[in-house]
């Protein structure tokens, strides 16, 4: 184990545990930024270059951007609103979550390398030997995927387009909407 | 090897102590995404352990399925938000829109 896989290792945890438990939902999807990068390192480290490359695009770029953008079209920076129904439940997320781990850690206990590592050939993860995957035995997934997206994208039109269902507003939303109008005014 | 499979469960287990201790939809969200990935660094670390590419393929297939995972679930969100001015999941026990 390398001083590069141990620092990589403390920012990926820390990171997560900071974007699972900070009260300001901008500064936890900050966080989550943070952990996607190291994340993206630990893939070039790992031989996926194109994959690393994917994460800051995909995922620090336009994934976390659009949770940033959510959040504060909502309002909803506080992370921990309304009273908690279950108080218990935090230690018992915690408990399980451990759990979940103990249980993982030993499944994972087995795997070794299958082979030597001097004979691994993943050449780089680069574009090339990927897409000769993804254009072969692949195929239909990437299909697959094409719909999947097509149909999300529509789904995620439909869904925000306001009027479209007839959206009857409850009391505490038109309370809301007052409260802003006099703010405004 | 096997440090990286670790740290993707330990990863795994922070995001699912995230899912059942947040208290609203975003930050739930957010913590799903911690486990998609956690997911991925176990795939990228398959790929690496038994010298196959596919490990990866199916790594960048988990990433476009997020991306679709996101846009669909944060319109939800939004309009979850439009009827009910708050994305605290207390206040979404009903199925009742």
């Amino acid at each position: 184990m390398s001083a590069f896989d141990l620092i990589a290792g403390v920012l990926l945890v820390a990171s997560a545990l900071a974007a699972v438990t900070l009260k300001n939902a901008v500064h936890a999807g900050l966080a989550l930024v943070g952990n996607f990068l190291v994340l993206a390192t630990v893939y070039f480290a790992l031989e996926a270059q194109f994959l690393g490359w994917i994460q800051i695009i995909v995922y620090a770029g336009a994934v976390m951007v659009l949770f940033l953008f959510v959040i504060m079209l909502l309002f909803d920076a506080k992370a921990d609103v309304g009273t908690g129904r279950m108080p218990w439940m935090r230690p018992l997320a915690a408990a399980l979550a451990a759990v979940f781990f103990l249980a993982l850690a030993y499944a994972f206990s087995g795997v070794g390398p299958v082979h030597p590592l001097a004979e691994i050939k993943l050449a780089g993860g680069l574009p090339g030997p990927l897409g000769r995957l993804l254009y072969g035995p692949w195929l239909y997934v990437v299909l697959l995927i094409a719909v999947l997206l097509f149909a999300a994208t529509v789904a995620a039109v439909v869904l925000v387009q306001p009027g479209v269902r007839g959206a009857r507003k409850k009391p505490q939303v038109l309370e809301r909407e007052r409260e802003l109008g006099e703010v405004d005014r | 090897m096997s440090y990286y499979l670790l740290l993707s469960a330990l990863l795994f287990a922070i995001g699912l102590y995230g899912v059942l201790a947040r208290r609203t939809a975003i930050l739930i969200f957010m913590s799903i995404e911690l486990m998609l990935n956690a997911a991925n660094l176990a795939f990228v670390a398959f790929a690496r352990n038994s010298g196959n590419l596919d490990g990866q393929v199916m790594a960048l297939v988990v990433i476009a399925l997020a991306a679709a995972e996101v846009a669909v679930g944060l319109g939800i969100i939004v309009a979850v938000f439009r009827t009910r001015s708050s994305t605290s999941v207390d206040d979404l026990a009903e199925l009742r829109g």
